[in-house]
């Protein structure tokens, strides 16, 4: 079509407030993660493990209703329906959120440093926050979708197959431990990732890093645990810090041997507030101009 | 009557702003007022032009003064101000794995569009720029015009009633920098967007462009309409002759007037004195069997008046070139 014949129409509307452009980022980010096959063997191990459980959960139903004997049986393996077993399923499925991130890191924020996507987002009517919250909520969505929503979907399932709703009012404990636990991976995870894309962009040094400052520093807790007998060296591995803020957040978390949920939480805290600083510092609005 | 009481409000007017990077002034007590339409924006590299633009863009507060863009205060109304501004980047500003139609409606909805207001006018910007048949195709595997033109649906999507565009046509080969060219030109003239063309090719200004600003080491040189600008050399003339070359050209010197010659034969451009009758052409002109054809009075191009402004001669200056297409 020629230029001269084509139409140019102009556009009457009222922008809307540039809080809706979150919302924009995170669908555009979820979809770019999730239309690429190589992020799918992973979400397909999350999968394969949410299977288990959820099939796990409904054959303990059915065989209850044939047989209480088996039932009883395979609630000795604490699979499934106890705080203990949600968080343990948490953990695993955290375990292939991180590395799911990873990868996916590069692609949300390291493209944007890489190949100019920041200066197409800040050069629109969002400022940088609007940027920073965007891009934070798609990968807490991310780990959401790998870890919280499963797990959530066990719990209905479990209480639903149950003889009467009763498992739902006899264990709060395990809904608040589910939504916890998964704010406590969400939050952490989308902040570290983020600051470490932003800094470190390309593909194999932020997997380096970023699987490095976990595997890496968690030895080194044991390490010096092992050395000193000082269980506060175990506050440095930041994975483990994770895990037992959610465990104390299922009400299973024995503190005798290992830092109480507060200094983790405190570990936690002082990390994202560095994890921030370093994603303000490095989401610039006036490298937009060259 | 209604045009001298309501006069068009000025599309920038910017009052003593100065811009600090430390201890350097990158801008220095610049005021300017511009008309709406299109406007080049010319400089050497560290000229100031990047300053100009983040600040007009909303993007940087300036360290003193103030001014206002399309009504809205650089300052207080930053994000509004935004909304309202189309801009064109010079680095590639995609985000690869993107269709072309969802990048242009998500830049929509970044500048607060509904979504299916955007997905709409998206597809109607692709048309215009004609880009309707690759609108489906991921944007990385677009060609180098076809991300200009991209990047151009991009900052129009929203409609803004202003365009910034910063070299629009760098890396594009003779034929895609003419329809550019002719796109941006489309864009002002019928469809009254004003633009900010920032670029070191002067005649990609020349050619779009009515206005023009040439920044020079944070100030502003001369700003305004190039016409207006243009100096009209009253005493310099540009003569084309048939016959005897070199004997004519030897008596104008000969009579005293600085002639420079031009790669054409039988054409040099001469400057006179202001006593100087141009009669006195002919007569020389018959002495050497000479018939001379054209006396045309000389008018400042755009390259000449960048150079006279920013001082220096008719070289291109580091990072200017007159950049004229020869199609």
């Amino acid at each position: 079509m020629q230029l001269d014949q084509a139409g140019y129409r102009s556009w009457e509307g009222q922008p809307r407030s540039p809080w809706w452009g979150c919302l924009s980022i995170v669908r555009i980010g979820l979809t770019l993660i999730f239309r690429r096959w190589v992020f799918w063997i992973l979400i397909g191990l999350g999968l394969l493990n949410f299977l288990f459980h959820f099939a796990f959960i409904y054959l303990k139903a059915t065989l209850a209703v044939q047989n209480e004997n088996i039932a009883k049986f395979l609630d000795n393996y604490k699979v499934t329906g106890t705080g203990q077993a949600y968080a343990d399923f948490m953990f695993a499925q955290a375990t292939i959120c991180a590395l799911l991130l990873a990868f996916a890191g590069s692609t949300l924020i390291g493209s944007d440093y890489r190949q100019g996507g920041m200066v197409f987002y800040l050069s629109r009517g969002i400022g940088r926050w609007h940027y920073i919250v965007g891009k934070l909520l798609t990968i807490a969505a991310v780990v959401t979708i790998v870890t919280t929503v499963p797990a959530l979907i066990l719990f209905i399932e479990y209480g639903t197959l149950s003889n009467s709703f009763q498992y739902f009012l006899d264990n709060p404990r395990v809904l608040c431990g589910i939504l916890g636990y998964g704010a406590v991976l969400a939050v952490v995870q989308s902040m570290m990732i983020f600051a470490i894309a932003a800094w470190v962009p390309r593909t194999v040094p932020l997997v380096m890093t970023w699987l490095g400052l976990f595997v890496l520093l968690k030895g080194l807790a044991d390490a010096m645990r092992a050395i000193d007998g000082n269980r506060y060296w175990l506050l440095l591995g930041f994975w483990d810090d994770m895990h037992r803020l959610g465990r104390w957040c299922f009400g299973s978390l024995d503190e005798s041997r290992i830092p109480s949920a507060g200094y983790c939480l405190a570990v936690l805290s002082t990390l994202c507030v560095v994890s921030l600083a370093l994603i303000v510092r490095r989401v610039r609005a006036v490298e937009v101009v060259s | 009557m209604s045009s001298a009481l309501n006069p068009t409000p000025a599309l920038v007017e910017l009052t003593q702003l100065s811009h600090f990077y430390g201890k350097f002034q990158a801008l220095k007590n610049v005021s300017l007022t511009i008309a709406p339409g299109a406007i080049g924006l010319i400089g050497q590299n560290g000229a100031g032009k990047s300053t100009l633009l983040k600040i007009l863009l909303g993007l940087m507060t300036p360290s003193s003064g103030g001014g206002t863009v399309l009504g809205f205060d650089l300052i207080r109304q930053r994000h509004e101000l935004r909304g309202r501004i189309g801009f064109m980047p010079e680095a590639e500003s995609l985000i690869p794995g993107m269709r072309g139609v969802d990048l242009v409606a998500l830049a929509g909805e970044l500048s607060g569009m509904p979504r299916r207001q955007a997905l709409r006018r998206a597809h109607e910007v692709l048309s215009y720029l004609e880009l309707d048949e690759v609108r489906y195709r991921r944007c990385d595997d677009y060609s180098v015009g076809m991300k200009q033109r991209l990047k151009l649906a991009a900052a129009l999507v929203h409609d803004p009633q202003l365009l910034l565009l910063d070299e629009p046509t760098a890396g594009l080969d003779p034929q895609g920098r003419d329809a550019m060219l002719r796109l941006l030109h489309a864009i002002a003239s019928r469809h009254g967007k004003s633009l900010i063309l920032s670029t070191h090719l002067l005649g990609d200004i020349d050619r779009v462009c009515g206005q023009v600003i040439i920044v020079d080491q944070g100030t502003i040189l001369g700003c305004g309409r190039i016409g207006e600008l243009r100096q009209h050399w009253l005493g310099r003339f540009r003569l084309r002759w048939r016959g005897d070359d070199s004997g004519f050209a030897a008596a104008l010197r000969g009579c005293g007037l600085i002639v420079q010659t031009t790669p054409r034969e039988g054409e040099v451009v001469v400057e006179v004195p202001s006593d100087w009758q141009n009669v006195r052409f002919f007569e020389i002109a018959a002495r050497h069997n000479a018939i001379l054809s054209d006396i045309v009075p000389e008018e400042e191009d755009l390259p000449r008046l960048y150079h006279r402004l920013i001082g220096t001669d008719s070289r291109p200056a580091s990072g200017v070139s007159a950049g004229r297409n020869k199609s």
